[in-house]
């Protein structure tokens, strides 16, 4: 697995030369390894990867973002999931409201109600959103639609203009409510007699049927074990009540076997799974779910074409939006198409 | 967006019906829970079947008969290069609660604690959690860089990071929010559910102190940012003193390289803290004089309070304990000898003593300790005893090095109400019916 390198042990040594030379310039006391291990990482280097933000600013980029170039941003790459105005699609995270419900029964712990810093939005936004192609939007982008979230949470009014330095003198609602950990914060005594009043213990049941337990329990009608499952069996719920609505009875949509698929679907499956299945795995998102005929009768009317062009270029349908390539542009367009003829061959 | 229409969900089902009987007395809340849900959702009485996956029996294969595989010949060597748990062990695998998160690739999944012996997870059952599903990381191509407030910064190769001195350790990981569905009421009917985001590995690396002193911290060097190298980037402020005194980079577990699951080839250890803070496919550690206050310091992994602040960098798994046998999925077979068997850990040192009640933690008796008593590890304890068909209380009770006693929910519930999600770590109870049938309960 690891290969020798002896230019690499010739190269560290012309590196502790110059290492000797900083040490005695900056008159650091720090010693030098005690092993001689690794090579003196490059400014270059650390710089594709330090991504991090602090509330203090420290590691924003230049840059100036708006709500008005968030808006188009936000509504396409980030409202499928989240919402057109941050309230949550489905069991994705809410990103505005909840003002006030930290006290409540069931609170919404949102960037407006919640989070401490904006720091923390440009930091996360730009390390791992969207959810499907992390590391896909530039600089100015993340600003941008870190400034409509904010702007959705009514922290900043439309006009502001989000740099470095102002992100970092934003006051957050609820900045000063967070406090370190005061544990061990209850103490409980090794009691060994007598420790309760039998007729005072009050004994709660299990909630039944929400956990999937059919592994153990017999005629269980738990949630099934997977989220593939689950959806199925939530979508075949909702099926069949609307079949019993119309008087119909439910006919069962298998989707097509592996022993009819075209060599085209069949070499596309790795692909499918790799990198459509997060939003064609379950409907996420508007997406036509694979396997739910309905959803793919119409698309499929249109031709493989216009499928493949959608596919490629990226497309806004009615019910959500398709990214070029679903975020994954190292896919190659032949890699595309042969998903797409999967999913469409598993469709119908 | 969605064109789909959802009916309501079970749990959508179930939490109307929670608000609807706020007002209600707990037992009065029950029965009217367990009511609405079979109006609700039309179900059937369950019944336990012992395990759904009970064998089946040929009597041609017990004595005084000769077995089939006695009278023929089994697969020769590598057959199977790596090999596999038998065929009848099937069932012992992670499990997830679906409707918990959004998607799989976001999400977590628990380890079988009721099919396990010792303290030692198998790799393939160290429960998973993932920000951004499971990257394929390509150890040649990984590399581990140390900079900010350092006096040299340095670029580690896998094959660096492998030529240093290593170190062994067995360390228990759990997740913070491992029994955080309970803290409002018992919802889950499997110890799987209740306890299973815990897990325990003899864990292979370097202390990241000796990484640390390679690079050389400067004096203002407080805090170090771990980030992991997957499309979720996973990143957490850890404290100096934590990275010096026990903080691993792990490469292999349970004598392998890592298993992607567990952040193949690199990950950071946190011993005895939130799981969450032991990185993933590390790739990164940044020196700086302050926390970072990412997303999974903040918005996630912070303990909400009954007066709306919150607690943050609650960073130590307090001590914990469960009864794993017997368990839901593990019910009475019959009166007579029992061994009552669990697990207790403490993040805060070794297992000093756990006691067991059976009648709801109204008198104790102490059970014993069985074979290893590690450090921030799982210990198992049992008590040999014998059930004579009537009902039980079930619970364990942990204290741990520090003296510390695992506290009852009600003590936890007066502190922080029922808003925290994480750290719940209080005293478990199963209830034991005459039947054999074990089932979770509160007791309060």
């Amino acid at each position: 697995m690891f290969k020798s390198l002896d230019s690499k042990q010739m190269k560290k040594s012309l590196l502790a030369i110059g290492l000797g030379a900083a040490l005695a310039f900056t008159g650091s006391i720090a010693q030098a390894g005690k092993y001689g291990i690794g090579d003196t990482a490059t400014k270059d280097q650390i710089a594709g990867w330090d991504i991090d933000i602090r509330p203090d600013g420290k590691g924003l980029p230049a840059g100036e973002g708006t709500v008005e170039a968030g808006e188009s941003l936000y509504e396409e790459r980030c409202a499928t999931c989240h919402g057109l105005f941050g309230e949550g699609e489905g069991r994705w995270p809410v990103l505005a409201g909840g003002e006030g419900t930290l006290t409540e029964e069931r609170p919404t712990k949102t960037v407006g109600s919640y989070w401490p810093y904006a720091s923390t939005l440009y930091d996360y936004i730009r390390r791992a959103m969207p959810f499907t192609a992390p590391r896909s939007l530039s600089d100015q982008q993340v600003y941008d639609i870190t400034a409509y979230v904010l702007y959705l949470n009514e922290i900043i009014e439309e006009d502001f203009v989000l740099t470095k330095d102002s992100l970092a003198s934003i006051e957050m609602p609820n900045q000063d409510n967070f406090f370190v950990d005061p544990r061990p914060d209850v103490k409980n005594v090794r009691c060994m007699k007598n420790c309760a009043d039998p007729k005072k213990l009050k004994i709660a049941g299990t909630l039944r049927g929400i956990t999937p337990v059919g592994h153990f329990v017999e005629g269980a009608d738990a949630p099934a074990a997977s989220h593939d499952a689950q959806m199925e069996q939530e979508q075949h719920k909702e099926k069949a009540r609307k079949a019993t609505l119309k008087g119909e009875t439910l006919t069962s949509h298998g989707s097509a076997g592996a022993a009819s698929l075209s060599e085209m679907a069949l070499a596309g499956k790795a692909t499918y799974e790799g990198a459509c299945k997060v939003c064609h795995g379950s409907g996420l998102t508007g997406s036509p779910k694979v396997g739910d005929i309905d959803a793919w009768a119409g698309r499929i009317k249109q031709g493989m074409p216009i499928l493949l062009d959608h596919a490629i270029k990226g497309f806004s349908g009615d019910t959500g939006v398709m990214p070029p390539k679903g975020g994954r542009v190292d896919l190659s367009d032949k890699q595309v198409e042969q998903a797409v003829s999967y999913m469409v061959e598993s469709s119908q | 967006m969605s064109k789909i229409i959802k009916g309501p969900s079970t749990r959508e089902l179930m939490e109307q019906m929670a608000r609807e009987s706020e007002h209600l007395s707990i037992n009065d809340r029950r029965d009217f829970l367990r009511k609405g849900v079979v109006a609700a959702a039309g179900m059937a009485a369950t019944t336990v079947a012992g395990s759904a996956v009970a064998a089946q029996v040929n009597p041609a294969n017990l004595p005084p008969n000769e077995p089939t595989w006695g009278k023929q010949l089994g697969h020769g060597v590598v057959e199977y290069p790596y090999g596999s748990p038998s065929q009848f062990e099937k069932h012992v695998v992670r499990r997830t609660v679906p409707w918990l998160t959004a998607d799989s690739i976001a999400s977590i999944s628990m380890t079988p604690l009721q099919d396990l012996k010792g303290i030692i997870t198998p790799n393939g059952l160290v429960f998973e959690r993932y920000h951004g599903g499971v990257p394929q990381v390509n150890p040649d191509e990984h590399r581990l860089i140390i900079h900010g407030l350092v006096e040299r910064p340095i670029i580690f190769t896998m094959e660096d990071l492998m030529r240093f001195p290593s170190v062994s350790e067995i360390k228990f990981i759990e997740c913070p929010a491992n029994g955080g569905m309970e803290w409002k009421g018992a919802q889950m009917e499997a110890l799987q559910f209740t306890h299973g985001m815990l897990s325990c590995c003899e864990w292979t690396g370097v202390p990241l102190k000796t990484l640390l002193e390679e690079a050389g911290v400067k004096p203002e060097g407080k805090w170090i940012l771990a980030e992991g190298a997957d499309g979720a980037h996973m990143s957490r402020s850890i404290p100096l003193e934590k990275a010096l005194e026990d903080t691993l980079v792990v490469y292999a577990q349970n004598g392998e390289m890592l298993r992607p699951e567990q952040g193949y080839p690199l990950r950071l250890l946190n011993p005895g803290w939130e799981g969450n803070t032991s990185i993933k496919w590390l790739r990164r550690l940044e020196v700086g004089d302050k926390p970072w206050y990412h997303r999974e310091e903040t918005s996630k992994y912070t303990d909400l309070m009954p007066d709306g602040r919150a607690r943050k960098f609650t960073f130590v798994q307090e001590t914990n304990s469960v009864i794993t046998s017997p368990c839901p999925e593990n019910p009475m077979v019959k009166p007579g000898f029992v061994e009552i068997e669990g697990i207790a850990w403490s993040g805060r040192g070794k297992i000093k003593q756990v006691d067991i009640s059976f009648d709801g933690g109204v008198s104790w008796v102490p059970a014993k300790l069985k074979g290893l008593v590690l450090d921030k590890a799982l210990t198992r304890f049992s008590l040999v005893t014998k059930w004579d068909g009537q009902p039980w209380l079930l619970q364990s009770r942990s204290v741990d090095e520090t003296g510390y006693v695992q506290p009852t929910l009600r003590q936890l519930r007066e502190v922080r109400g029922g808003n925290s999600i994480y750290h719940k770590n209080s005293i478990h109870t199963w209830k034991v019916a005459p039947t054999g049938e074990v089932t979770n309960v509160q007791i309060t």
